[in-house]
């Protein structure tokens, strides 16, 4: 035990000379340590990295956690069932985790990707005939209306004896482009075939939006960051001229009946963790909730279920960064910025007050503004949902973006994980986020494999 | 997966933040590089990445595909032959095929979870009402059936209930001609998803290259999953942890708080225990790069922690082998002996002995790796 002490001394003392010489030799900017979640963040790049619980929580909240992962890892069942029943009768998945899968990002496959759709109110004609009665509510104040007979997604999957809404395949186009410095690339983008449960296929009317799932680290974090510290950030006029604009969305909050800022979600439709996870349960699981109950208000889960299961999300921990001293990371993270990727991606965000102590006030580096922006014609799912437009996403945070393969092999990225790669992710920034695409278009191929790497160490 | 258990978020800045100071110096004095600084034991590290991949996981995954051909021969047989028998034999296969299955859970990263193995060969609960209305419906039962049923609803807890019956006394006389079929029809499914998943390590599947690739080229500036020996080496440590969290919390936790069986994960046949203690031994192959049902070792943690700290070492070891101990020391079946307080008592003892090498691996063993 001493010679550890011996150690640390050392480490410290080398350390504290570091901390001096290093601003006069790099400047200001390599001052703070950039810890992905403030006080909270963990530091672990296995495949385990999204499954831990925030540093420094409370013994309770702890606990709380712990039960919290085991209403999350829940396996439903058909009723009736001793464990864990209330599956359907439609869903697309049986546990959180059977999408999360490590908590981590999913595929576009049977099981993890979801098909929103909703109703074109300027169609009139052929309409979804009704199928079973299906859970999703209409919430009010929605431009995503909803299909007759649909709902707002379609389930793909039905207990034993219950048809599914519909049958999704995916066929995947590849198209090429090509670098400034000559080399290829080639780019694939889905196109679904969805049959309904009657063998025909989804009416044109029906405007529909694939999802993956994303992970469900850090969200704690994010929702703790307050309303002003996303509205400054937002520029819906573009009066700075530098071709970004950022918008909020504005979505319906069911507790509060009223419509509130949209924080999560690829399109930021829903307004906090709590709803965001209620809508799951019953949307993706047919899990009825006390926010989303049966006709006669009673439901599968209670209210502490829901609450844990929320409460296990709200406390995941952000991974801490990998090969800060890494030339090319550092070499990529000048790069980021110099193509303005952090306009979006905004690298650094302070949350405010939170009901979990440990998440609030703290520096974070979740590189995002949690707004909406327009990204071009190439990723558009021409559906709105509330104020965001069809071309309009919200900026996905990047922490923790380098262990996705760490944490479940072969995931892809983008809302439809079409893009199999970050740099394909890259390559499909569109819209507001073209100029910054087109700077990583023309760099060399080395400056390109030094910010794909710097995103690697995130 | 991962439940984790007290003292854990108290432990992470001390071991990083020797790390970063350790960086800030290199980059104050401008000694820096692109690739992962070279410690005394990269060599062991590199090795032992190597032989975790060769020595442990692709024999573990070898054996659960052996055992998944007897279970689906065995199961072909007394399909066609109904009687105590062959219904033994079976029932054994399938306890067999447990071993190497519980065994490879400390080390279930990579295409088990993200292919959807995992699932497929090990769900739980399983949907029992489901299942009955697939025995009482008279759809035809084809691999392709199989295949698109939910997870709950085949794998080895479906072939559980359906070979032992909800109470462990299924008698062959007692299976109806669905329930064979379907019995047969999920074990040729389950063989088939065995021998995918070694694939998936071996030779890659779905053109994706395989999975002991990336692994033990951990390191190597474009590996897609482990940009640091270190991290391949940490990976070893957290799946153990990962591992003896859900024996000791869920698996052992559970039953013991709520004094039920439902809970116990193996309950039709009554063989719960075989699963608390294969997990046990899957941390224990980890640890020292062996598989003795397989009769493969190699170069291991063990000798890594040994190098920085040999009493830690034999701290670990004797740790796990009191927690196998202690395992074995309950009565079996627990399933029958809930309500047994000396029973109860061992198996908190069991419980105490998992969670005891799991706040070791947890507090000295992970920092020694980090």
């Amino acid at each position: 035990m001493i010679y550890k002490r011996k150690i640390f001394l050392v480490l410290f003392l080398i350390g504290a000379i570091a901390t001096i010489s290093i601003p006069i030799l790099l400047g200001q900017r390599t001052q703070a340590i950039p810890l992905a979640g403030g006080k909270t963040t963990v530091f672990n790049r296995t495949s385990s990295a999204y499954e831990q619980p925030s540093a420094g929580i409370s013994q309770k909240n702890f606990d709380l956690h712990g039960e919290g992962d085991i209403a999350f890892e829940a396996v439903f069942v058909t009723p009736p069932a001793n464990i864990n029943p209330g599956l359907g009768p439609l869903f697309n998945n049986a546990s959180c985790v059977g999408c999360h899968i490590r908590n981590g990002r999913g595929m576009p496959e049977k099981g993890q990707l979801l098909v929103k759709v909703s109703q074109n109110p300027s169609v009139t004609s052929g309409k979804v005939k009704d199928h079973l009665g299906n859970l999703e509510k209409t919430v009010p104040g929605g431009s995503a209306l909803p299909v007759p007979g649909l709902g707002t997604q379609i389930q793909d999957q039905g207990v034993y004896g219950h048809p599914p809404e519909a049958k999704v395949e995916i066929n995947w186009q590849e198209q090429t482009g090509q670098y400034q410095d000559g080399s290829q690339y080639s780019l694939r983008s889905p196109s679904p075939k969805i049959t309904l449960f009657n063998g025909e296929p989804l009416p044109d009317s029906v405007m529909t939006g694939l999802r993956i799932p994303q992970p469900v680290f850090g969200l704690g974090l994010l929702e703790a960051v307050s309303d002003q510290t996303i509205l400054d950030l937002a520029d819906p006029e573009d009066k700075d001229g530098d071709g970004i604009s950022g918008r909020p969305n504005q979505v319906w909050d069911v507790e509060k009946q009223s419509l509130v800022l949209g924080r999560f979600g690829w399109k930021a439709n829903q307004p906090n963790l709590l709803q965001q996870t209620a809508a799951a349960y019953v949307g993706d699981m047919g899990v009825t909730n006390p926010m989303f109950p049966e006709a006669d208000g009673s439901s599968d889960i209670d209210s502490k279920t829901l609450e844990v299961a929320t409460f296990y999300v709200q406390s995941l921990a952000v991974p801490g960064r990998t090969l800060l001293k890494d030339q090319k990371v550092k070499r990529g993270e000048k790069l980021f910025a110099a193509a303005n990727c952090n306009k979006c991606h905004v690298e650094e965000l302070t949350t405010g007050n939170y009901f979990i102590p440990a998440l609030a006030q703290q520096k974070i580096h979740p590189y995002t503004d949690m707004l909406l922006h327009d990204m071009g014609p190439g990723l558009a799912d021409n559906r709105p949902d509330f104020d965001a437009s069809g071309t309009e996403w919200r900026t996905p945070p990047l922490w923790g973006i380098g262990l996705t393969q760490t944490v479940l092999p072969y995931s892809s990225y983008l809302h439809d994980g079409r893009a199999r790669t970050l740099e394909e992710a890259i390559l499909w920034h569109g819209g507001e986020a073209e100029m910054a695409k087109q700077a990583f278009v023309n760099m060399s191929e080395g400056d390109r494999s030094s910010l794909l790497r710097f995103l690697r160490s995130l | 997966m991962l439940k984790s258990t007290l003292n854990y978020n108290w432990q992470k800045s001390r071991p990083i933040l020797g790390t970063l100071l350790t960086g800030m110096l290199l980059l104050g004095t401008g000694c820096s590089s692109s690739s992962p600084p070279k410690t005394e034991s990269s060599d062991l590290q590199i090795t032992i990445i190597k032989d975790f991949a060769d020595v442990v996981i692709i024999p573990t995954y070898q054996q659960l595909v052996a055992k998944a051909a007897k279970l689906s021969q065995t199961t072909n047989a007394f399909t066609s032959n109904p009687n105590e028998t062959t219904l033994k034999a079976a029932r054994d296969a399938w306890i067999a095929a447990r071993a190497p299955w519980e065994q490879s859970e400390a080390f279930a990263f990579g295409p088990a979870d993200s292919l959807g193995y995992d699932g497929d060969l090990d769900d739980w609960p399983v949907n029992e009402t489901d299942v009955k209305a697939v025995i009482n419906s008279n759809e035809k039962i084809t691999q392709e059936f199989i295949g698109n049923l939910q997870t709950t609803e085949k794998g080895f807890h479906t072939m559980e209930l359906l070979l032992f019956g909800n109470n462990n006394n299924k008698k062959a006389k007692d299976f109806s001609p669905r329930e064979l079929t379907y019995l047969k029809a999920l074990a040729t499914a389950f063989d088939a998803t065995a021998k995918e998943l070694l694939q998936s390590w071996q030779s890659g599947v779905q053109g994706k290259p395989p999975y002991r690739q990336v692994l033990v080229t951990a390191g190597d500036e474009n590996n897609p999953a482990y940009p640091t020996v270190a991290a391949a080496i940490e990976e070893i440590v957290q799946g153990a942890m990962g591992c003896l969290d859900e024996v000791g919390n869920e698996k052992i936790g559970e039953p013991l708080a709520t004094k039920s069986a439902e809970g116990l994960e193996s309950r039709f046949s009554h063989t719960s225990l075989n699963d608390f203690k294969n997990n046990v031994l899957s941390v224990n192959n980890a640890y020292l790069g062996e598989v003795a049902m397989a009769g493969t070792s190699g170069k291991s943690l063990s000798e890594l922690v040994a190098q920085k700290d040999p009493e830690l070492d034999k701290q670990v070891k004797e740790e796990i082998n009191k927690a196998i101990a202690a395992i074995d020391a309950v009565p079996a079946p627990i399933e029958t002996n809930l309500t047994n307080e000396s029973a109860l008592t061992k198996l908190e003892a069991a419980q105490t002995a998992v969670l005891a090498l799991f706040s070791t691996m947890e507090e000295k063993v992970l920092p020694l790796v980090q």
